[in-house]
């Protein structure tokens, strides 16, 4: 399913926010109505996050629910296991992307499969919040984009916002949903303003069409649907049409909307921060080229991070595909 | 708009606190990172200690001649809800810029 983005103001209900505010205030929201949860991770109680996303949270609510754990991921997303056993609906956090990796065993050897295991009667309904992607001039392990990771593990859903809106409402789905869902937040889009339709959250299933077109669409996710958007902009200035869908989730994929667009389209070009070799954008284009053989005009070309691991800081504008390394990618589909 | 407060930090050689020679910055002032904010004696030494942070003075913890423990409040800061977190930068919004041009085929 595909849905148009909500119209900035056009709503009364609609509060202009940041990123990083809209998601402080869905977890608000979610601890205020809902007992059974709880939010936990390094610095996310009396810091209120390196991010500021938890922040007061631990004030209003307690620091039995929401609270600062030792720096051990292993231990947090333990804990979520073991909550999550138990009937809580824990929403923890690892602090950056590249701190998951040391909770790897807890979420591939217990979180994505116990509701498998015990036949459907213990579902691990929790959502890990990951600050994800590069974009900050962060240090090594900082700005990692392990969505195809996460994305590979049978059990595990992953959706990854690209706006304010996006973010308050597709969290207070995620913890509504029975399976552990990863949560990737784009970090490099935490301060970036839009409005927050509080009572009005669109469809929250599948992808969106973040910008219209007719001769090219860009599949991208995160922090990336903006500088798609742009490129989307820039390429209408040469009377290229560019359709810019947002997948927001990752598992499962929104087949049909992603069909649906380059049916219409005819090209597609996948766009992610992540290593090229077994990134989604291989995923993407098979599952296109299997739905749409025979009726591309162009094979699915993808523009991604390159196949090293993702450089500090100094290096991240060499790394994250730009606007030029899209247009080319965009370039290479029109001449084809 | 958010307060953060440091401490003293631990000025190292095992002191454990230090006496306020001079402020440097007063209440309201905008100090940028690493401008000094303090002077302060130990008995080692008289050293100035640098602003972890950019943002608005908004207490002093402590006047000229007092001790302060390592540990204890030193300077509470008032920042925008915009700051950067504790690690990275907010990436400043940048003109979209293009060197590529696009041209469907004929």
């Amino acid at each position: 399913m595909t849905e148009t983005l909500v119209p900035q103001g056009a709503v009364p209900t609609a509060q202009s926010l940041s990123t990083q505010q809209a998601l402080n205030r869905a977890m608000r929201d979610i601890l205020a109505s809902d007992p059974k949860s709880l939010v936990f991770g390094e610095d996310v109680g009396k810091l209120g996050g390196v991010f500021r996303v938890t922040d007061g949270l631990q004030a209003e609510f307690g620091a039995e629910r929401v609270i600062d754990t030792p720096l051990a991921e292993s231990g947090i997303l333990g804990m979520a296991a073991g909550l999550a056993m138990a009937g809580y609906r824990p929403i923890p956090e690892v602090q950056f992307d590249g701190f998951a990796y040391p909770a790897m065993n807890q979420l591939i050897s217990q979180i994505a499969r116990t509701n498998y295991r015990t036949r459907g009667t213990m579902p691990m309904q929790m959502v890990l919040r990951i600050p994800s992607y590069g974009g900050i001039r962060a240090p090594e392990l900082h700005g990692e984009s392990i969505e195809s990771t996460l994305a590979h593990v049978p059990g595990l859903k992953v959706v990854s916002p690209s706006n304010p809106h996006q973010a308050y409402h597709l969290l207070r789905k995620a913890h509504e949903m029975p399976d552990p869902v990863m949560f990737m937040e784009p970090k490099s889009r935490y301060w970036n303003r839009g409005d927050v339709d509080f009572d009005n959250p669109g469809d929250l299933a599948g992808s969106l069409v973040a910008h219209e077109g007719e001769d090219l669409t860009i599949i991208t996710w995160g922090a990336m649907v903006a500088k798609a958007v742009e490129v989307a902009e820039l390429a209408a200035e040469d009377e290229v049409s560019i359709e810019v869908i947002d997948a927001r989730w990752l598992k499962p994929l929104d087949e049909e909307g992603l069909v649906a667009s380059v049916a219409k389209t005819g090209r597609a070009v996948v766009v992610h921060e992540a290593p090229r070799t077994a990134g989604l954008g291989a995923e993407i284009g098979q599952l296109l080229t299997e739905r749409l053989w025979g009726r591309m005009q162009a094979p699915v070309e993808r523009v991604t991070g390159y196949d090293v691991p993702t450089p500090a800081g100094d290096l991240e504008d060499e790394y994250i595909p730009g606007i030029d390394r899209i247009l080319f990618g965009v370039q290479r589909s029109l001449e084809y | 708009m958010a307060e953060r407060s440091f401490p003293l930090p631990d000025l190292g050689e095992g002191l454990i606190d230090a006496t306020i020679l001079e402020w440097l910055v007063e209440p309201g002032q905008w100090v940028e990172r690493n401008t000094p904010i303090v002077e302060v004696e130990t008995t080692k030494s008289a050293i100035e200690l640098p602003s972890p942070i950019a943002g608005t003075v908004k207490t002093l913890h402590g006047e000229d001649g007092d001790t302060v423990n390592v540990g204890d409040p030193l300077i509470t800061f008032e920042v925008s809800d915009d700051e950067a977190g504790i690690v990275g930068t907010v990436p400043q919004e940048q003109k979209k810029e293009r060197r590529v041009r696009l041209s469907k085929k004929n």
